[in-house]
């Protein structure tokens, strides 16, 4: 947009607008859309915050509702007495904090790999093959889990144990749990993760590679000193904004996993909230919790726009 | 010039899509003039209005819009109904079964039925948004009074006490057959408002347990009666697998839990409760229907854990939620020895009960009896049953506008001709009519199917086989499953009533600390019963007291606390109900 604007000829300044606008009103109008869209689907709903401060009623308005005591905090303080909602904050620091410390880097690590085939064919493949399971849904997924790693029947127990191994609780102890849902995750994730870094990888300049060769640089040279820093900016990107994400969390993952052994371990903020409010109807409660919940991740998006910035990259914003 | 028409076009196009999407959203529920959510909205908007009616209800004139019995003008209403979603069945809102209904509502009371369907197994859920959203239907059912009193505390439901007592000379077949234990069983004692109605429990058995019997002949054992005998039978057929099952035998699972050991175990635990305790302990050591709280429930778990930990259970069980069939389908498939569930289980379905699987799998011989094994410590076998409530509780939300209208069909469900219909179905198709004149229940197909056992959704206020004729419907409860041996049913079903409790009715009023639970508590109960059957027998008391403690912590002692309070309070240090 800046560079069509700044290209303009000048015009008498009065003008400028009036007649940028009339030349480029169509594209204004595509975007009304997508701007009601937000408006009507993630603006307007926000009014619904206020639930957090009020004694939620079934019947009433949500301007009707009376204010809850402590003045409004009450649910606030609630939630933080509560030994279950300790628990899955808790639960959600850790299990975000795994997937990113392992799950990260395993994308990149990927495509890095993926970049040094040489059979153009093999590689193809092996990129298709890899983020398949990104496509198959968690309750597939935990279905495969329940089929390969239940203890007894699970096939890969069944091989342990004829090869004369004792039987691991994969899905039904706490710390073995805690590796299978992370480990999956990688899983499904790592082959659809690498596609960016690919891109990334495919923009960076081919001459730098020839000049490296020429001045002598190996392979893991090369990697370290021209991919890497090649595609640092999209690292740092997603990195941001999954470090916004550390205390958000998706539903569907930990809610097909987790069973009655392991909710020590597995029970997160979203599926917290989903039992306590809208099975067990405290919606004022839960509201508080998943406003909590965003205003945490808003300040660790903050917080790493910012670190990135410190660190001389561009930021998201 | 192009570029702008193309603009234009676009934005215009998707303006009218988007446009056409939300029309759509209002427009399929005007087909059907007045569906529930057109309905409802309106009733939410002049909530006001009815509840101003509600309480001038009290006029003699409340019924005089009827003329025998029927509204002047077309009335319509919305009923809840549970789906299933069992294979090969039907429609819950549309099948022979509906439209018997909606034909008789018509024709008696000209009143429009429309019925809704709730997920069986996430009813409370459903209920809750449809209650937050203002659509939910007329006339909602639920098997948990916490729940319901937890809407009743927001303003969310009608308080009933006002209609039952006005419309009373219009409800006779309701008056009947509740009678005023049910009608009446959840009347606050203060104010005197009645929330919900209990359905009433024809058949009271709860839980048996059952047992293969091929097994037992083949192993030369006779039906355990104690629960030490019980626990050889188990050992017996762990140490025989190879005899039993043949190439399979590592799928052998001697006795079968599921993730809900509370219900799945209730016999065992329930022998290990003092046979003589007390009306008050009871009551305040009751608020969990899985007698977690009870004494002598960890020592009943502890036997279990035992036998987790000598591979007699299923070492999954926890794995598997809610409605999950895995566990039912290793019982199809022959591998489970014993089990304890609904005191009918194996004979439900027809064609597709456990007993016929079983007799199609494995072969004629192969079926699960019940038996009685788990004695007390007074030699007996106490059973913990309910009452003529304790099944489900129907109300009516806030934002029903024909209260009139739905107790008119709360009536008409009430009438034993209607139930009888509605359970045994047409002469030929779902039933045939035997010498002696019993009723035999026959696998039914097609549209004929009913979705749950003896149409239970349908029929609210009732639940087990109940006809005009009582003599008949004796005569018939045997005949009453499919494909099953009447003998093996009168069996189990005598089994049921040995030593059979039912539960007793303390109303003091309602329990605050019960209000705003919900689930919470009966998620915890089961992690507390999961984690410590699997425990090592070293572990099991930390366990045990430790998640035991946090269950009380949540809310558990609370309620405890606030029952023996109110106990005491309306009925002073008597122990025992008058």
């Amino acid at each position: 947009m800046t560079k069509v604007k700044t290209s303009k000829p000048a015009v008498a300044k009065k003008d400028s607008t009036r007649s940028y606008l009339k030349r480029y009103w169509q594209l204004y109008l595509l975007l009304s859309l997508p701007l009601l869209y937000l408006l009507v689907f993630k603006y307007i709903p926000m009014v619904y915050i206020q639930i957090a401060f009020k004694k939620y009623s079934i019947i009433q308005n949500v301007w009707e509702m009376p204010w809850a005591k402590n003045h409004g905090f009450e649910y606030f303080i609630q939630a933080f007495g509560s030994n279950d909602f300790r628990r899955a904050l808790r639960n959600t620091v850790v299990l975000n904090l795994m997937d990113l410390v392992i799950g990260f880097p395993a994308p990149i690590i990927f495509a890095l790999i993926l970049n040094e085939l040489c059979f153009k064919r093999f590689k193809k493949v092996v990129q298709t093959v890899a983020y398949m399971p990104h496509f198959l849904s968690w309750v597939i997924i935990y279905s495969l889990a329940l089929q390969l790693f239940a203890p007894g029947e699970g096939l890969v127990n069944m091989a342990i144990e004829r090869l004369g191994g004792s039987s691991i609780p994969f899905l039904n102890d706490a710390a073995h749990w805690v590796g299978t849902y992370i480990g999956v995750g990688v899983w499904q994730n790592f082959g659809w993760g690498s596609i960016v870094y690919l891109a990334a990888i495919a923009g960076i300049n081919s001459e730098l590679y020839e000049a490296a060769s020429v001045d002598g640089a190996g392979r893991f040279r090369k990697m370290w000193n021209i991919t890497l820093p090649g595609i640092k900016p999209t690292i740092v990107v997603l990195l941001i904004m999954n470090l916004g994400n550390i205390l958000g969390s998706n539903f569907d993952r930990p809610f097909a996993f987790q069973n009655n052994l392991v909710m020590n371990v597995a029970d997160v903020i979203s599926t917290y909230v989903y039992r306590t409010g809208i099975k067990g109807l405290q919606f004022s409660l839960t509201t508080a919790v998943g406003l909590f919940q965003s205003v945490v991740g808003v300040l660790f998006l903050l917080m790493a726009n910012w670190l990135s910035r410190k660190l001389g990259e561009r930021g998201i914003w | 010039m192009k570029k702008k028409l193309i603009a234009i076009l676009l934005s215009g196009t998707m303006v009218a899509l988007t446009a056409c999407g939300g029309g759509n959203a209002d427009g399929s529920s005007t087909p059907d003039a007045g569906s529930s959510t057109g309905d409802s909205q309106e009733a939410a908007e002049d909530s006001g209005d009815a509840g101003e009616a509600a309480e001038s209800s009290g006029d003699a004139a409340a019924t005089g819009e009827l003329v025998d019995g029927k509204f002047a003008e077309t009335r319509h209403i919305t009923v809840e109904v549970y789906d299933r979603g069992n294979d090969g069945g039907s429609d819950p809102t549309n099948n022979m079964y509906t439209e018997y209904i909606k034909k008789g509502m018509l024709e008696d009371h000209n009143v429009e039925v429309e019925f809704v369907k709730v997920p069986r197994w996430t009813e409370v859920e459903e209920i809750n948004n449809l209650l937050a959203a203002g659509t939910a239907p007329d006339i909602c059912v639920s098997y948990s009074y916490p729940t319901v009193l937890t809407y009743a505390e927001m303003g969310g439901i009608l308080d009933l006490s006002g209609y039952v007592e006005d419309y009373k000379s219009e409800l006779t077949n309701l008056w009947d057959w509740l009678g005023e234990t049910n009608i009446y069983w959840d009347k606050d004692p203060v104010d005197g408002t009645i929330w919900a109605i209990e359905g009433k429990i024809a058949v009271n058995n709860r839980i048996n347990t059952f047992v293969r019997k091929d097994w037992l002949d083949t192993l030369g054992l006779s039906a355990p009666t104690t629960t030490e005998e019980f626990e050889e039978m188990l050992i017996a057929f762990e140490e025989n697998k190879d005899t039993l099952l043949g190439a399979d035998a590592d799928k052998l699972i001697p006795y079968s839990v599921s993730y809900d050991v509370g219900w799945r175990a209730a016999t065992l635990i329930e022998s290990f409760i003092d046979p003589d305790i007390s009306d008050k302990e009871m009551y305040v050591n009751g608020y969990d229907d899985r007698k977690l709280t009870q004494n002598g429930t960890k020592e009943a778990v502890r036997l279990l854990n035992k036998w987790y930990n000598q591979g007699l259970l299923w070492d999954n069980f926890a794995l598997y939620g809610s409605g999950d069939t895995t566990e039912d389908d290793m019982m199809k498939a022959g591998y489970v020895g014993a089990f304890s569930h609904n005191w009918d289980y194996p004979f439900r379905n027809g064609e597709d009960s456990i007993n016929v699987n079983l007799q199609r799998n494995v072969g004629e011989d192969a079926c699960y009896i019940a038996i009685d094994p788990f004695d007390d410590s007074k030699g007996t076998h106490t059973k913990y049953v309910s009452s003529t409530a304790g099944d489900r509780k129907i109300f009516f939300p806030h934002t029903n506008d024909e209260p009139l209208a739905c107790m008119l069909y709360l009536d008409w469900i009430s009438d034993p001709e209607h139930i009888q219909y509605l359970q045994i179905g047409d002469e030929g198709v779902t039933h045939n009519v035997l010498e002696g004149g019993a009723i035999q229940t026959v696998a039914a197909t097609g549209d004929a199917i009913m979705n749950s056992g003896m149409n239970i959704d349908y029929t609210i206020t009732c639940n087990g086989l109940h006809f005009a004729d009582e003599e008949l419907t004796k005569l018939s409860q045997a005949y009453n499953y499919a494909g099953i041996d009447p003998d093996i049913v009168a069996e189990a079903d005598k089994i049921a009533q040995t030593d059979a409790v039912p539960a007793k009715n303390v109303n003091v009023g309602a329990i605050e600390a019960e209000a705003n639970i919900g689930d919470t508590l009966s998620a915890k109960r089961d992690q507390v019963y999961d984690n410590a059957v699997i425990a090592s027998e070293a572990d099991f008391d930390s366990v045990w007291d430790s998640m035991l403690a946090d269950y009380l912590n949540s809310g558990g002692q609370a309620i405890m606390d606030e029952r023996a309070a109110k106990w005491q309070e309306t009925f002073g240090d008597t122990d025992m109900l008058p």
